[in-house]
């Protein structure tokens, strides 16, 4: 994975561990961009910027989980690594509930905040390759005019021909023709292929 | 006078005039007798003193004027005088009985002369009625006895001091309080025995300083602990007056005291209960607090940490180490733990037990401080602590941790009911105000729940509370220290919503250093 397109951003109220933080990313070779509150970080930060957020979850006006849910409305995918001070146990399940990769209780071990930020970077980037995939397959399904999109999904149902002719009230031999032109456009090599496409489009949906 | 004859051998009628005006005019009666008792003379004040006319009295024997025994005895005393020339009344006073004619006896001093003319010895008694004298006298010791025991029933100390600082009067309760008899007392230098040694100095420059003023409407009002004889301290309060002579010299004083020792002991108790529960409630606000108190020495914590394993990190690194950024992060780590250790000094002071003690300093700094311990619960509660002081300095004197104790507990009231009326933003604000009446205003202004309508004044009484947790002494502990300040507690409904609680400190008219 490559450090120098991804982001790691921090979020914390508290100047001298948010200056902390950013000198012990930067000497692990992490471009780091730090906040002082969670709207600062909301304002500046667009979706399609990879990398991960490390959040403390107290502070004050919007603490760390109302930016959890803020960034979810917003569909952003950012895993985010939370951090906190103990005590915080119902605060934590309702952060992991609601999606953080992680809950780190200060003070923390460095190679355990490092460790946590390597996985969540790489799960980000998996995150955007899927969806990235998945933008491609949808494209490619959305070519696909309503009848053959009507004929696509009896196929992934598993129907024969002969059944989805006799359901659309057309000549199997038309069914064919259609039944070609949607393994072409979405680029299907094999039926399971499209039934693995057209679920993936339903989950991200 | 009687006219009758006179020996008037040697006398000449000039004389004689003038011995009968004499005897006409003396206040005391004069009895002249011969040498076998029997009256010559009997002046108009004998008549008035005896009852008897001279007219009557002359020629009889003097004794019938005496009570017995004398008057049996007194032709005895003559002759035994007139036989060997010992005498034990001639030419000295002496106090006797003498009898009215009517038999009844009054007391006089009788002085007898001997008449040395012509041949025989004649006698003159001049008799003083007691009478009034002795009634004076008995009225005196009378009135002398009532004083004595009204001393000894006062419930309250009477002490008399010279200008020496001798005792010359105590009274009863006086000598039970101290387990002394009034004469070991009396005479003793007061200061240097009775009074502790500790006080022992001021009290001696006190008295002088008193004594110095002369001035008798001037009264001195002082405590002082005596010690009695079981050699433990009583304490007194003294209210003292100057005794000043007929010239308006001062002679001394004299000084009313009360045994305060008791009450002393229980207000001392009660104190000491007031400061254990004054310091247990603070343990318990404390404790409320200390999620929040533990946040904030987290966060210091957290970047000593960071920072050291980023220099270890550095260190570690390429060997191209920037020294100039690794001794930034040192500094760093200096500065977090001294962050560290400002909370928990400000923690321990606040948690710590001790005497009272008030400084001077300005209402600004007292909240300030304060903010160190009230900021991080507020974070946590997700409350915005505002603050906002009057920028001309208004000293006050006050025992810090104290009114820091009832400032906390008025936040932490105030971020309670910001939580318990759920809806956001949370906004507890701390301001100060200058009064007209030279006090200082300090005021927590909440947008919480506000205060139930019939609760407004309840809320201060002890072990009452609204909320599930809390002790319920919270406020009722703040007013008293408020109080023992001089100032007053109070609360009011915010607009639109929420409560404003606010206390009063007297400004200090001190120089605030």
């Amino acid at each position: 994975m490559n450090k120098s397109t991804t982001t790691v951003f921090v979020v914390d109220d508290d100047a001298p561990v948010r200056d902390a933080l950013r000198l012990l990313l930067r000497s692990t070779g992490h471009s780091v961009e730090s906040y002082a509150s969670a709207q600062e970080f909301l304002d500046a930060y667009a979706d399609d910027r990879p990398g991960c957020l490390v959040l403390d979850v107290r502070m004050p006006g919007m603490n760390g989980l109302d930016l959890q849910d803020r960034l979810n409305e917003r569909r952003a995918i950012l895993p985010i690594i939370f951090i906190t001070g103990h005590g915080d146990v119902p605060m934590a399940v309702e952060a992991l509930q609601a999606g953080a990769m992680d809950f780190l209780q200060k003070p923390f071990r460095d190679a355990d905040l490092l460790d946590r930020i390597a996985a969540a970077l790489e799960k980000d980037a998996a995150n955007r390759r899927d969806l990235l995939e998945i933008g491609h397959i949808a494209q490619r399904f959305e070519e696909l005019t309503p009848r053959e999109r009507a004929v696509m999904e009896l196929i992934v149902e598993g129907k024969p021909n002969k059944v989805i002719a006799g359901d659309l009230g057309i000549s199997q031999r038309t069914v064919e023709i259609h039944r070609a032109r949607v393994m072409e456009k979405t680029q299907a090599g094999s039926l399971a292929h499209l039934v693995r496409m057209y679920l993936r489009l339903q989950e991200s949906a | 006078m009687s006219s009758s004859a006179t020996p008037a051998s040697s006398v000449t009628a000039h004389a004689q005039l003038e011995l009968k005006a004499l005897l006409d005019t003396a206040v005391d009666a004069i009895i002249i007798i011969d040498d076998r008792g029997r009256i010559e003379q009997f002046n108009p004040s004998a008549e008035r003193m005896f009852g008897f006319s001279a007219a009557e009295a002359i020629g009889q024997d003097v004794a019938i004027l005496m009570p017995e025994p004398h008057r049996t005895r007194h032709g005895d005393y003559i002759a035994r005088y007139l036989r060997t020339g010992e005498g034990h009344v001639l030419g000295i006073g002496r106090e006797v009985g003498a009898r009215r004619r009517d038999g009844s006896v009054f007391p006089a001093r009788v002085s007898l002369g001997e008449l040395r003319t012509g041949g025989s010895a004649r006698f003159v008694g001049f008799v003083h009625d007691l009478t009034e004298a002795k009634q004076a006298q008995v009225d005196l010791s009378e009135a002398h006895r009532r004083a004595q025991s009204y001393l000894d029933l006062a419930e309250v100390i009477l002490l008399a001091l010279d200008a020496s600082g001798r005792v010359t009067m105590i009274n009863r309760k006086g000598c039970e309080v101290l387990g002394f008899t009034e004469s070991e007392l009396l005479g003793q230098d007061w200061i240097g025995r009775r009074v502790q040694e500790s006080a022992r100095e001021a009290v001696r420059s006190a008295f002088a300083t008193y004594l110095e003023s002369g001035d008798p409407e001037l009264h001195a009002n002082h405590e002082t602990p005596i010690l009695a004889r079981d050699g433990r301290p009583r304490h007194i309060a003294w209210r003292s007056s100057l005794l000043l002579d007929d010239a308006g010299r001062v002679v001394g004083t004299l000084s009313s005291g009360e045994d305060v020792t008791e009450r002393r002991q229980a207000e001392e108790e009660v104190q000491r209960s007031r400061d254990r529960l004054t310091h247990v409630s603070r343990l318990s606000t404390m404790g409320e607090m200390a999620g929040g108190l533990a946040h904030e020495i987290n966060q210091p914590l957290t970047a000593i940490s960071v920072y050291a394993q980023a220099g270890a990190r550095l260190l570690k690194g390429d060997g191209s180490t920037d020294t100039a950024e690794l001794a930034t992060v040192l500094e760093q780590i200096s500065a977090q733990a001294i962050r560290a250790g400002e909370v928990i000094r400000r923690l321990r002071a606040m948690v710590k037990r001790r005497p009272t003690e008030r400084t001077t300093l300005d209402c600004s700094q007292l909240v300030g401080e304060l903010i160190t311990l009230a900021e991080p619960d507020a974070r946590a509660s997700d409350v915005v602590l505002q603050v906002n002081l009057v920028d001309t300095p208004l000293p006050v004197h006050v025992d810090v941790v104290q009114i820091q104790q009832v400032l906390l507990n008025l936040v932490r009231n105030a971020i309670d009911a910001t939580v318990a009326a759920a809806d956001a933003p949370r906004r507890v604000e701390i301001r100060t105000a200058a009064l007209a009446d030279d006090n200082v205003e300090v005021s927590v202004v909440d947008n919480g729940c506000g205060l139930p309508e019939q609760a407004s004044e309840r809320i201060f009484e002890p072990f009452f509370t609204t909320k599930t947790t809390g002790t319920g002494l919270g406020l009722s502990i703040s007013r008293r220290i408020v109080r023992d300040h001089g100032g007053r507690l109070y609360c009011a409904a915010n607009e639109p919503r929420g409560a404003i609680f606010s206390f009063t400190l007297p400004l200090s008219t001190e120089e605030h250093p």
